[in-house]
């Protein structure tokens, strides 16, 4: 008896990053680490504090900024 | 240097590794930090000047270049204060008014920064400003460092080594390094060098 083979399922998708490193947010805005902690003292783009300190750019807040300029 | 976190004894070879790989690690902020650091000194110690070239751009070509911000204020360009930022001025209501203005010419949302009637001031209050966002960098990149050893490391102590890479790329000194680096045609090194 012939047997039909299980399609095999999608691979999962990665989730989504919620956040990124400020080199990492740098890299998807396309401009150097400086720009970046501009707006971040500048108040223009929010970010938060892991536990050891590093800033983390909340990926909506990168959104946020791209639909504000 | 006195308060030299390796003053009283040489580095480990796993700490001479562990800095080494670090410096690999963050090569890019390696290389922008001292960069940025020295625009920002050069603009420090430069505003006198600027300021009264845009003095004189005011009074001598009051009308040209003009500028219009984001939030709809019109400028006329004085004089560049970096590659997209310039000092400008208006004569609003007959006063003199001066703005460090950020040009964004593929959008043209060009914003102001700070202003101000003394140009000093307004230059001044700017180069603050680029301090501020220095040590937020610096904040952050220790942390990242230190981020980064502890887990390539794990059990061993490293904010020696953290502390050390902090005052090799992040201070006035690594700044002045880079800069004579450069004008020597050379490239960093991977190692501790005190």
């Amino acid at each position: 008896m012939e047997t039909v083979p299980n399609p095999q399922p999608p691979p999962a998708k990665p989730p989504e990053r919620l956040a990124y490193s400020v080199q990492e947010a740098a890299d998807l805005l396309g401009v150097n680490y400086f720009s970046v902690y501009r707006l971040v003292q500048r108040g223009k783009l929010k970010v938060c504090r892991a536990l050891r300190g590093k800033l983390l750019v909340p990926r909506d807040e990168l959104l946020k900024l791209l639909k504000s300029e | 240097m006195s308060d030299h976190p390796f003053k009283f004894r040489r580095p480990t070879e796993i700490e001479d590794k562990a800095f080494a790989e670090a410096t690999r690690y963050f090569a890019g902020h390696v290389e922008q930090f001292p960069a940025s650091l020295g625009a920002v000194k050069h603009l420090e110690t430069h505003i006198a000047t600027t300021a009264v070239a845009a003095h004189m751009s005011a009074q001598q070509s009051p009308h040209e270049n003009p500028i219009l911000a984001s939030d709809g204020s019109q400028w006329h360009k004085s004089v560049d204060v970096s590659e997209n930022i310039s000092i400008c001025h208006r004569n609003a209501t007959g006063t003199l008014e001066f703005a460090v203005v950020e040009l964004f010419p593929a959008t043209g949302r060009n914003e102001v920064l700070t202003r101000g009637r003394s140009a000093v001031e307004v230059l001044k209050a700017f180069a603050q400003d680029q301090r501020q966002a220095l040590q937020i960098w610096k904040e952050d990149l220790a942390a990242q460092v230190r981020e980064f050893l502890t887990e390539k490391y794990p059990g061993h102590e490293m904010d020696r080594v953290a502390d050390v890479f902090v005052l090799q790329y992040a201070t006035e000194t690594a700044a002045r390094k880079q800069a004579i680096t450069h004008s020597h045609g050379q490239k960093h090194g991977g190692g501790i060098h005190i």
